[in-house]
């Protein structure tokens, strides 16, 4: 979950984007400096077929990759067509906006101003995780996957 | 004077194009080869060359009744032969696909006899006798109501349909059955339509460009294609059926 008091942007993508172009525009984004929390969204990239009669069998795909973000390696399991971002202020928007634009080239996107991160957690937070959640995850990724990362020497 | 079927109102190239593949008696246009063997790897219900399992034995071996329906129906192969019901299950991009799930089951109601077409939010399916199945898996997947990158074989997790493409064209699939071989510019399926890797990589094709698939699409798309809202012949019907339909009950004259 997150302070209500900080501004929170969205990049929203024409197309689903590639690994390769996730971190060329997330490594622009960090250089700027001013990011507070991230969230990479898209559709589900699970490491083993979910259902159906290939149930539990290795799913390789290419867009399920580690990438570098900073100095940080980052699992993807999403195929990512979203970026959310919680700033430290506004004046952080046009270097995000010229980040984006040097990111990505290939396809049309969108930035937009907003709240799009939890700031208090849902009933089915509650039912998930329980009273004792660590409230600071809620809403950024969900607990008992893989995590969240923090991304070293960016303050 | 007998019935001549209209298939669908509108005024729109969506329109002619999805009265076109319902009519039976239209031929589908050929764009494409794949051969048996292919179309029974992405299918995975046997393997290929093997013989056709069945689940009863052959109607001439087997005492029928004495029925007057079983004798004006001609069986299907599949059904002479005792095969089993098998299925092909395809999913469609809302991104200008050439066919969306609807109209699949029109196409299969009004084109093929003894078959079962379902249709679910973004996928349809079809089944039918192993042996009759793949005659018809294959002119749905070699005509021009299948795009190897806007149209998936995804026999389960078919989540895709309502999906942005990927950067390269592709529905997406979380199981990515199929890759876009970026040097041949060829779809290749690597895993069959339930997510089990192949021995042998299944081509399909070269995924048709923008333009051929505005042409034929079938699928109203307000951003990337035809808007629905430019075809008032539609909306007049699609708007006398809702208001017909929510009378009814109370008054059921216009």
């Amino acid at each position: 979950m997150t302070d209500a008091i900080y501004p929170q942007v969205r990049i929203v993508t024409e197309r689903l984007m590639n690994p390769e172009t996730v971190e060329r525009v997330m490594n622009l984004i960090i250089g700027t400096g001013g990011v507070r929390r991230v969230i990479l969204n898209g559709p589900r990239l699970p490491p083993t077929v979910p259902y159906g009669p290939a149930k539990g069998l290795p799913n390789p795909t290419e867009y399920r990759k580690k990438i570098k973000i900073g100095d940080q390696d980052v699992q993807l399991e999403v195929h990512v067509g979203n970026i959310v971002l919680e700033l430290e202020n506004r004046d952080f928007i046009p270097a995000i906006r010229e980040a984006c634009e040097k990111g990505i080239t290939k396809f049309s996107w969108y930035l937009q101003e907003g709240r799009f991160m939890k700031t208090a957690p849902s009933l089915v937070d509650y039912a998930k995780y329980g009273p004792d959640a660590d409230r600071d995850i809620i809403g950024l990724t969900e607990p008992g996957k893989s995590g969240l990362v923090i991304l070293q020497g960016t303050k | 004077m007998a019935y001549k079927p209209q298939f669908g109102p509108g005024t729109s190239t969506v329109a002619e194009n999805r009265r076109r593949v319902m009519d039976p008696t239209k031929k589908l246009e050929k764009v494409r080869d794949i051969s048996d063997e292919d179309i029974v790897l992405i299918m995975g219900h046997r393997a290929p060359g093997a013989a056709y399992p069945t689940m009863h034995p052959p109607l001439t071996e087997q005492q029928e009744p004495d029925c007057p329906i079983r004798k004006l129906v001609t069986p299907l192969e599949g059904a002479k032969h005792g095969d089993r019901i098998r299925y092909i299950q395809f999913a469609d991009s809302m991104y200008n696909g050439p066919c969306q799930p609807y109209l699949r089951s029109y196409i299969a109601s009004y084109r093929y006899r003894g078959v079962d077409p379902g249709t679910l939010s973004g996928r349809q399916i079809v089944e039918c006798r192993e042996r009759d199945l793949e005659k018809l898996a294959k002119e749905l997947v070699a005509t021009e109501i299948f795009d190897p990158a806007r149209t998936g074989i995804r026999g389960a997790t078919v989540h895709g349909h309502s999906l942005r493409l990927s950067e390269d064209g592709m529905m997406f699939d979380m199981l990515q059955r199929c890759i876009l071989d970026k040097k041949a510019g060829v779809v290749k399926y690597v895993k069959n339509q339930i997510g089990e890797p192949l021995d042998k990589e299944v081509k399909v094709g070269k995924p048709m460009d923008e333009k051929w698939l505005k042409q034929h699409s079938t699928i109203f798309h307000s951003l990337v294609g035809v808007p629905f809202r430019s075809d008032q012949e539609y909306i007049e019907y699609v708007q006398r059926v809702h208001a017909l339909r929510t009378k009814y009950g109370f008054m059921p004259t216009e």
